[in-house]
């Protein structure tokens, strides 16, 4: 789902290189938890997967086809996101002008899914996310744990092979962080995705298949 | 991915109501006013040519005198109508009279009832029943239904047309049926006409139509060398062609200020939208990592521009059409221009012209959101999630210090060109290089907001200011754009408000002076166009009169060239010797050779027909060629198509009847009232008008002032415009540092000081705005009074900085934007800290 070859990354305007020939793989079902010191580049590496920052060297494969994300052009980056790839971040970025309901949408109507189908798979994700009946409200009006688990539910609707968590839980009180984790590796084994997820949480690192470690090194 | 763009687009509207429906209004504005200006004078153009056929016909071509005294011989009009090419001539006599002692005079149309069934079916009479016996056209004229009306008149009644000294006494004998409402007209034989009121052996015109198969062209090519000198011969279709020149340069600068509106509303849209990229670059971000293309980030900010574009168009396309309808119905079809009089024409859209428009105002709004969505289509992902808008592309190429030499020099040659412009001569005769210029001085305008912005912030923030002006000052120093944005809009509105106001206030000021120099007698008296009568005269000459001293003139029109209205012939009691004091010239007075005939031109004539002092000038006079010495050019602002003074002694001299129908009269001193009794007789009696000069004046300025009154209105929109766009931009970047503020506030800012800083920024803006569009309006108000102006309307005048308006304006705009930022500074104050602090990171 995810193999990553020689890869390197350095900033526009740094002198050196934020990591170098990393390599890696992350097989489907397989839930992979990425740990490592505060900057040591966590964030940069799953850009550079979700082709949101351009890699310098290596190559990414990503999804079912193995595209080479680093190969791609702009447009043919935001469809491969659009068809393979969900997104959690640590700050929960959810559109606040669209209902819930809408928001999750968002990832069919971008992967083209057969706008009949839309209704059903987005009430039976909110009742699996816990989240029943809360389709027509506004964003505004949900707690931060709601909201984390509408982007978990948006980042699975479209059914991705390969899920990318940057730091899911880091804003979320132990309880709910270990809830929404719990819900989070659930569904991704549920759908037989490949997910990534960075943390820092040694708990959460535990519940993952496979831990890497990132250091200015490279991967241990 | 229809539902997603309208979902955003919807959502985008909800949230910025009052931005949205503003740019909306500025297009529909722009819209409403270039439609209506295009409806109204379609429908004047084509009220005026059908006007024009209902009384002329539809000839092939006409015959007449090039000078409004002169006739055409009847032995021509039988030797065209011989002419195996001509299918028939309708002789023609057109005359004006008065019925009774009405104070206006009609237009009396003496046509061969035979000829004209043919040439002019419009004209034809019908015989009242109630008006015993006789064949048509036996006895009596024949009237519109409109005067009919007009004077309350019925077939049957007796009526006595007077022109001058001549009284016909006659009777109504019917009507004319297809005559159109506007027609206020009598016809009657052209043999009873010619009887009473002349021309002995000749007609006013002969309307030709032509035989089959002969092509016009060949035709009056054939017969233009057989001429005698003072006739010519012209396809009908030159009026046609006359009609629309006459008003095309008042058109096109309508047309101008329309576009400006179009432009305005484009810029807000363009700040709308800019800021809207802006305030939502996380979500734009978001959409991008959940799969939305670059492209379609591009498309949908123009889909959102075009979102406002597209009913703001069709708003504007209504407004134009009860702007038209409401125009019409209170002005008339010259939208004040004073080229068409009569009745309210008929307003008809028609579906191309229509869409037309509609297309201008979503391209108006599609411009404004160009820029907007390219930046949202450069952000770059990652960092827009991390931190928010990034106001320029990521920097590559150039070195700074390099590209500001760069962008010097890119305005050094703007300037130039703009300069350069303004020396270039009318083309087709409209001011193109002249708007072209003024585009110029305004991009130059915008173009000086960021450095201006750069240099005066630059060195603010040297400055020990206090902590939260220190903090606001290099926010802008960081982050110029929403500054630079806000200043440009302000630089427009208020370089095209100081423009409009200088052009009108120099025209004013230029129409005032003139009126002092061609009112220079207290009284004045005129018959429209119908001789005076020879007993008031008569009565003047006696020493009895009141009257110190009376200065007679008569007015005649040459045709000059077919394309072009006529020019008139004023013809003044004036000595050669005494023409300097008389007459508002504009450069020296030349002495003519004592032999030669001196005549004195008009400026608007010496710019047409490209004239000058000294030269000397063929004039169609009196059925003949007569050349004569131009001894100077005198400012004249009420007749755009050209003015020619001769003497009257001159006029006589050359064979002319000098029949005056205007007097300027200078009562003894102390005789003021008895001279306007001694008058009111004969004005009664004659159906004369008086007025006294301040009168005169009064009102010249005030249909100056009525004309300009459209001006007041658009100045008004635009510095609103202006203002808005400084309030939306001001709040937008407000709403950027929501959480820079927050934090302030956090670390123990309280909100006064937080609105004094925001306060400051919006004065400071305000203060460079306002300045850099002082420095271009006034620019832009000297190309409009010294290359438009005098391109379009042919007549020139001195610039007039109306210091004592632009100031306090500027003034005002200025307490109006510190009370926009105001605006903006309560919006930040409003932010809850705690959330804002919270959901950002
Ligand atoms: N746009 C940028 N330009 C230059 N350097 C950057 C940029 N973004 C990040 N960096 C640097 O790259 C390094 C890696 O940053 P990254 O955000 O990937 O760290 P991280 O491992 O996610 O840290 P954290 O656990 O604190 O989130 C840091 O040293 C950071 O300073
Ligand atoms: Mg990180």
């Amino acid at each position: 789902m995810l193999t990553i070859t020689s890869l390197s990354k350095r900033h526009a305007n740094a002198v050196q290189a934020v990591f170098s020939g990393l390599s890696f793989s992350v097989q489907a079902g397989e839930v992979v938890a990425l740990v490592g010191e505060s900057g040591v580049g966590k964030s940069t590496l799953l850009n550079c997967i979700a082709g949101l920052e351009p890699a310098d060297e290596g190559s990414i494969l990503v999804g079912r086809q193995a595209q080479d994300i680093v190969r791609l052009g702009e447009a043919a980056r935001a469809a491969l996101r659009a068809s393979s790839i969900g997104f959690v971040f640590q700050a929960f970025h959810v559109l606040p002008t669209l209902s819930v309901a809408q928001n999750i949408a968002v990832p069919l109507l971008l992967a083209g899914v057969a706008a009949g189908e839309h209704a059903a798979r987005i009430e039976a994700l909110l009742a699996r996310v816990g989240l029943a009946g809360f389709g027509p409200r506004w964003p505004a009006s949900l707690s931060g744990g709601e909201l984390q688990r509408v982007a978990i539910a948006r980042a699975l609707v479209h059914r991705p092979a390969l899920i990318l968590a940057d730091e899911p839980t880091g804003n979320l009180d132990p309880r709910t962080a270990d809830e929404i984790l719990a819900l989070l590796l659930e569904r991704v084994r549920e759908q037989h995705a490949a997910a990534l997820i960075v943390t820092h949480s040694q708990h959460v690192a535990q519940c993952c298949d496979r831990v890497l470690t990132l250091t200015p090194e490279g991967l241990q | 991915m229809i539902r997603l763009a309208w979902w955003l687009v919807r959502a985008q509207f909800t949230t910025r109501r009052m931005a949205t429906a503003l740019s909306m209004l500025a297009i529909a504005l722009g819209v409403a006013l270039g439609y209506a200006i295009h409806l109204i004078n379609a429908a004047a153009l084509a009220d005026f040519s059908q006007a024009m056929k209902s009384v002329q016909g539809e000839p092939d071509a006409v015959i007449a005198p090039r000078d409004s005294a002169g006739q055409v011989p009847l032995a021509l009009i039988n030797e065209i109508a011989r002419d195996a090419d001509v299918a028939i001539i309708a002789p023609v006599i057109e005359t004006r009279v008065r019925i009774d002692n009405a104070t206006m005079a009609v237009k009396l149309i003496g046509l061969d009832v035979f000829s004209a069934a043919a040439v002019t079916p419009k004209l034809l009479p019908r015989q009242s029943d109630r008006v015993a016996g006789g064949s048509v056209f036996e006895d009596g004229v024949y009237a519109s239904p409109t005067l009919l009306a007009r004077f309350k008149l019925a077939p049957g009644d007796a009526v006595t047309l007077v022109r001058g000294d001549t009284h016909w006494r006659t009777r109504i004998a019917g009507d004319l049926p297809a005559a159109r409402p506007d027609d206020l007209l009598l016809v009657a034989d052209i043999a009873w006409v010619q009887a009473r009121f002349g021309p002995a052996g000749g007609v006013s015109e002969g309307r030709v139509r032509l035989a089959s198969g002969v092509r016009v062209g060949n035709w009056l090519g054939a017969w233009a060398g057989r001429l005698p000198a003072g006739l010519a011969l012209r396809a009908a279709e030159d009026d046609s062609a006359r009609v629309s020149n006459v008003s095309r340069a008042y058109r096109v600068n309508l047309n101008v200020l329309a576009l400006v509106a179009l432009l305005t509303g484009a810029f807000l849209v363009f700040a709308t939208q800019l800021t809207a990229v802006a305030q939502r670059s996380t979500q734009f971000a978001l959409l991008g990592v959940l799969g939305l293309s670059p492209r379609l980030r591009l498309w949908q900010v123009l889909l959102e521009g075009l979102a406002i574009g597209v009913p703001g168009a069709g708003l504007g396309l209504v407004l134009g059409y009860v702007m038209s309808l409401a125009f019409t119905q209170v002005i008339g079809g010259d939208l004040g221009g004073g080229y068409f009089s009569g009745s309210a024409p008929a307003i008809l859209p028609r579906p191309a012209p229509a869409l037309g428009f509609f297309a201008l105002g979503c391209a108006a709004s599609l411009t404004g959101a160009l820029y907007p969505a390219w930046l949202n289509r450069i952000q770059p992902l990652a960092q827009a999630l991390k931190t928010g808008f990034a106001q320029s592309p990521p920097s590559g190429g150039a070195a700074p210090r390099r590209r500001r030499w760069l962008k010097g020099a890119a305005m050094a040659l703007v300037a130039l060109a703009a300069i350069g412009l303004t020396r270039l001569p009318a083309l087709f005769d409209l001011p193109l290089a002249g708007y072209a210029a003024i585009a110029l001085v305004l991009v130059l305008g915008i173009g000086a907001a960021p450095p201006v912005t750069q240099i005066v912030f630059g060195a603010l923030a040297r400055l020990r200011l206090p902590a939260p002006l220190r903090i606001a000052v290099q926010n802008i120093v960081q982050a110029p754009l929403m500054a630079q944005v806000a200043a440009s809009g302000l630089i427009v509105s208020f370089a095209l408000t100081v423009s409009m106001v200088t052009m009108v206030s120099s025209f004013r000021t230029a129409v005032d002076q003139w009126l002092d120099v061609v009112l220079p007698a207290p009284m004045y008296v005129r018959s429209k166009g119908v001789p005076l009568p020879r007993e008031l005269l008569g009565a003047l000459a006696q020493p009895a009169a009141p009257f110190e001293k009376v200065e007679r003139s008569a007015a005649v029109s040459l045709s000059l060239d077919p394309q072009r209205p006529a020019v008139a012939l004023l013809v003044r009691e004036l000595d050669r010797a005494e023409a300097a004091a008389r007459l508002p010239f504009t450069g020296a007075v030349l002495a003519a050779p004592a032999d030669r005939l001196v005549v004195w031109i008009s400026e608007p004539m010496q710019q047409l027909y490209r004239l000058a002092p000294g030269q000397s000038l063929r004039l169609p006079l009196l059925g003949r060629e007569v050349e004569a010495f131009i001894g100077g050019t005198w400012r004249d602002y009420a007749r755009q198509f050209g003015a020619v003074v001769i003497g009257a002694a001159d006029y006589v001299a050359l064979g002319g009847r000098f029949e005056p129908t205007d007097l300027a009269l200078w009562p003894r001193p102390g005789e003021e009232a008895a001279a306007r009794t001694w008058l009111a007789k004969f004005t009664a009696d004659y159906g004369l008008e008086m007025a006294e000069s301040g009168e005169i004046r009064k009102l010249s300025l005030s249909i100056f002032d009525k004309s300009f009154a459209v001006t007041y209105a658009l100045e008004a929109a635009a510095m609103l415009i202006g203002l808005f766009g400084l309030a939306v931009t001001l709040a937008a970047g407000v709403w950027l540092r929501a959480r820079e503020l927050a934090t302030l506030s956090a670390l123990g800012f309280d909100r006064a000081m937080l609105t004094r800083a925001v306060m400051f920024e919006g004065a400071m803006i305000a203060g460079i705005g306002l300045v850099i569009g002082l420095a271009c309006g006034v620019a832009v108000g000297a190309i409009l009074t010294h290359v438009v102006n005098p391109q379009a309307f042919h007549w020139r005048m001195k610039l007039e900085i109306p210091w004592l308006q632009v100031l306090p304006g500027a003034a005002l705009s200025l307490l109006a934007g510190i009370f926009a930022s105001r605006f903006a500074a309560r919006q930040a104050t409003r932010l809850p800290v705690a959330q804002v602090l919270a959901n950002a990171q």
